[in-house]
């Protein structure tokens, strides 16, 4: 294993900053969006917790450190996943994805890297300081030890929203015109700022093995939160086999498309 | 009668300062710097009624700036300008029904729509009368002869026919005064003949005065019989198309047809040789020095036939603006041209 | 004036044969419009369900259905976007043909707006009868109050578009600034109510929102149409109320109009 991989991670790294300086007003407007949306976030858990001291078992604390990972979760796919899931998109409209299959780098590797937008790492620090806020009222100390378990659950997260957003990429081969795809995920998305535990049990289910949208924000939530009885039964496990198994799935669907593409443009 | 009078317009542009290079660019995320840009420097002419004038000028000449201006989409930061006793940017309904402005890189028409559905909308907005419109629109398709292409949607259709669109929908109310931002551009050779044909045809029907920018040469030299040449902002000449060589180049052809074959005669230290056959030269010269180069040649050899001519005006241009820029190429087109590089390269 | 009709009603069924063309994706934007109510739907009950009395400020679980089931339709009929795409179309020069024709191009816009309307309720409207069927809200609506209720959506349709085009005007000053637009649209759902019913809000909140208009465009037309506005003279008043902030942004809106067009035409074109 050579250390190409970085260096191009860190080239395109760089470029992305550069960009950044053209749009320097537009960086800072989104920044204060961020905190907006977060505020936002924080007011609606405080009027929930006017009116009642848990909801289905989550209390204003808990549900503190569900807005902190649900913002850490949408800052993180902001940052690189929807970036370059869009220009993925936009070469395969445009017919320039070509370039990127000329050059001589996994491509997979290539198209999931060519974007990144550094600053939306503020939402993922903003997120990760009203998390540890909410563990801190819950038991007075920082979640140190949880800390190692909700890395690794937020990571599976992060894979498997990737591996979604590869397959719906993928999709774009044979269906061109599908230009709202980001729309679909967002709103889905949508369903994952509340515990998974307020769905009836027919959406919960959906939600956590069909759609795995629970292993993206409640379980790593839970995960951080620490109480037992907080973690759907062997939630670790079903977070791991699920990113792995979504990696594999999106890797062996993307390959498939590739072929279909240069099968058709060929 | 004067139509559009234009006395010391200027339009001056605050750009931001763009530099290279990985630091420079960190640096302006938090601090940029601005510079001037005289898109248009004091610029003066009239145009009376009925007449076809064209703008000349290399990309980010300050064209496209000035038919803004004309059209009442910019603010002048000097000067005075009135279009039919108008003044442009105040914008007046009034005057917006009565003038039209077609660029070539924009389009009027609804791109998912057919053509046809987006005349109905202008004729509705310039409030024509139904018999008035149902003339006009016949009378135009005919002459752009568009009649298979309406029933597409604009998105399908190609670039010339586009184009053809494109003009059709400006003129459907008839406007007295018509501004051509690159009318032409990027359509093939034969469908340009036929928009120039057309424009011409339009002038000439309803009198209407046309102020037309172009890349393409023939464009002007089909049209207009006066040519206005702009570059940096500036008006370099303004006058008719013949004398245009005379006033701009600096130089004379002179072709010589000879009796016999010669050698050794050394052609090279009277002026530049453009063409050398057995028995025919072409030679640029210098202008004030043809009489006496004339003089000279028909002396010293055995000259059948003697011709005094002006270069190409093709040349003419290309030279005019080619001694104080070496590439123009402007990768960002017309719009960011006027705005943006104007004056990068002013000396 | 009659120009403008007429020219409306050309926008109008212009921008209709397109929307139809986009049905797909337009749907898309729509279900937004379903999911966001639905969830929090669905988060108000679980927690009014937490409490003792199974209420939660006066709201049970049928009368928070019936709240975010107006919200839903409110939410449908006050869309608008022209916060995020009038810079896109200042950056791509496409105002300039449309600043070229003698009308407003607001017109061309609300159009536009109608039509999206128009031609997604064909899919909404289902899915809020699905809604109502197995959800089932608590309706207490008299006649009287779903008449007036009717006017209030519309009026609180015309002020969000209107108020919404006032913040899009921003982007004459600076394009690349959807940021603004959205700002605006996350203080819309909290003090509009449509995060939360404002009885549900904490007391500061609850003061701010009676300042702000946004109240005006959700909350209010809402409350009205499940019933919960018992008085004639507080529905009366009420719509009073948008019918001035409806004054005010016309006013903003000429005044915000008259610079940005200055603005446009000193620096860009």
């Amino acid at each position: 294993m050579s250390l190409r991989p970085l260096k191009l991670i860190w080239l395109y790294f760089k470029v992305n900053i550069q960009n950044l300086a053209a749009y320097r007003f537009d960086m800072y407007m989104r920044i204060v969006v961020s905190i907006m949306h977060l505020i936002s976030e924080l007011m609606v858990v405080w009027i929930i917790f006017t009116g009642t001291q848990n909801v289905r078992g989550w209390q204003w604390q808990h549900m503190l450190v569900l807005v902190g990972v649900y913002r850490m979760v949408a800052g993180g796919i902001r940052i690189a996943i929807v970036p370059n899931m869009r220009k993925l998109l936009e070469d395969i409209r445009e017919g320039s994805l070509d370039f990127a299959l000329m050059r001589p780098v996994n491509t997979q590797f290539l198209i999931s890297i060519r974007e990144i937008v550094v600053y939306r790492v503020v939402d993922m620090i903003l997120g990760l300081c009203v998390a540890a806020f909410g563990c801190y009222k819950l038991t007075g100390q920082l979640p140190l030890d949880e800390a190692i378990l909700f890395a690794v659950l937020l990571a599976a997260g992060f894979v498997i929203v990737y591996g979604v957003w590869l397959i719906l990429g993928t999709l774009c081969f044979w269906f061109i015109r599908v230009q709202n795809i980001e729309m679909v995920f967002w709103n889905v998305f949508e369903a994952g700022r509340f515990p998974i535990v307020i769905y009836p049990p027919g959406v919960r289910w959906t939600l956590t093995y069909l759609i795995p949208l629970a292993f993206i924000t409640t379980v790593p939530a839970a995960a951080l939160i620490g109480q037992e009885s907080m973690l759907t039964p062997n939630a670790p496990i079903w977070a791991i086999l699920m990113a792995v198994a979504m990696f594999i799935v999106s890797n062996r669907f993307w390959r498939f498309g590739l072929r279909h593409y240069s099968g058709a443009s060929a | 009668m004067t139509q559009i009078q234009v006395d010391n317009l200027c339009k001056t542009f605050r750009v931001p300062e763009r530099e290279g290079g990985f630091r420079a660019s960190v640096r302006s995320i938090f601090r940029r710097r601005y510079r001037q840009v005289h898109a248009v420097d004091h610029v003066t002419f009239s145009v009376e009624r009925g007449e076809i004038v064209g703008f000349l000028g290399p990309n980010g000449a300050g064209k496209t700036t000035t038919l803004k201006m004309l059209s009442g989409l910019l603010h002048p930061t000097e000067g005075a300008c009135t279009v039919m006793g108008h003044v442009p940017w105040r914008r007046e309904p009034a005057y917006l029904r009565r003038i039209s402005m077609l660029m070539g890189q924009r389009s009027q028409l609804a791109w998912d729509l057919p053509a046809l559905d987006s005349f109905l909308v202008h004729a509705a907005v310039y409030d024509l009368p139904k018999r008035q419109y149902q003339e006009t629109v016949e009378e135009l398709i005919d002459l752009l002869d568009i009649r298979d292409v309406l029933k597409k949607q604009v998105r399908t259709l190609s670039l010339g026919e586009r184009m053809k669109c494109e003009i059709c929908v400006s003129l459907l109310h008839r406007p007295e005064v018509l501004f051509l931002d690159e009318p032409t551009i990027g359509v093939d050779i034969t469908m340009q003949a036929r928009i120039r044909a057309f424009v011409a045809d339009y002038n000439k029907r309803y009198g209407a005065t046309i102020i037309l920018t172009s890349h393409y040469m023939a464009d002007v030299t089909a049209l207009c019989k006066r040519i206005i040449v702009i570059d940096h902002g500036k008006i370099l000449f303004d006058g008719r198309l013949d004398e245009l060589s005379a006033r701009l180049a600096p130089f004379k052809v002179i072709k010589i047809d000879l009796d016999r074959e010669i050698d050794g005669y050394d052609f090279s230290s009277l002026g530049d040789v453009l063409l050398r056959e057995a028995r025919k030269v072409l030679l640029q010269v210098p202008k004030r020095a043809t009489p006496t180069i004339t003089d000279r040649l028909l002396r010293e050899l055995p000259v059948l036939d003697l011709t005094i001519e002006d270069p190409p005006i093709e040349d003419v241009i290309a030279r005019a603006f080619g001694q104080r820029r070496s590439s123009d190429e402007n990768p960002g087109g017309e719009a960011t041209a006027a705005s943006g590089k104007a004056g990068k390269e002013f000396p | 004036m009659r120009v403008i009709a007429r020219s409306f009603l050309a926008f109008l069924r212009a921008a209709i044969g397109v929307m139809v063309q986009y049905r797909g994706e337009i749907f898309l934007w729509a279900v937004w419009g379903l999911i966001n109510p639905t969830v929090l739907y669905l988060m108000w009950s679980a927690a009014a369900e937490s409490n003792v009395d199974q209420t939660l400020a006066g709201f049970d679980r049928g009368q928070f259905a019936a709240y975010y089931l107006c919200i839903m339709i409110i939410g449908h009929f006050t869309t608008a976007w022209d916060a995020y795409e009038l810079g896109y179309f200042i950056r791509s020069g496409a105002l300039s043909p449309k600043l070229l024709r003698p009308i407003l191009p607001i017109w061309d816009s609300l159009a536009q707006n109608l039509a999206y309307k128009i031609v997604t309720l064909a899919f909404v409207a289902p899915a809020w009868a699905v809604f109502f069927f197995f959800v089932r809200p608590a309706f207490e609506a008299v006649p009287w109050q779903v008449l007036l209720g009717i006017v209030a959506v519309m009026m609180a349709g015309a002020l969000n578009y209107l108020l919404g085009y006032v913040v899009a005007l921003v982007a004459f000053w600076s394009p690349k600034l959807d940021a603004v637009g959205e700002t605006y649209f996350g203080i819309a759902m909290i003090f509009g109510g449509r995060f939360a019913p404002l009885a549900t809000m904490p007391p500061i909140l609850y003061d701010i929102a009676w300042v702000l208009p946004f109240r005006w465009m959700f909350a209010f037309p809402a409350e009205l149409l499940m019933g919960r506005i018992a008085s004639l003279e507080a529905a009366l008043s009420g719509i009073g109320i948008q019918f001035a902030w409806l004054a005010a942004a016309i006013i903003l809106f000429r005044i915000g109009w008259s610079a940005a067009v200055k603005r446009y035409t000193a620096v860009s074109g």
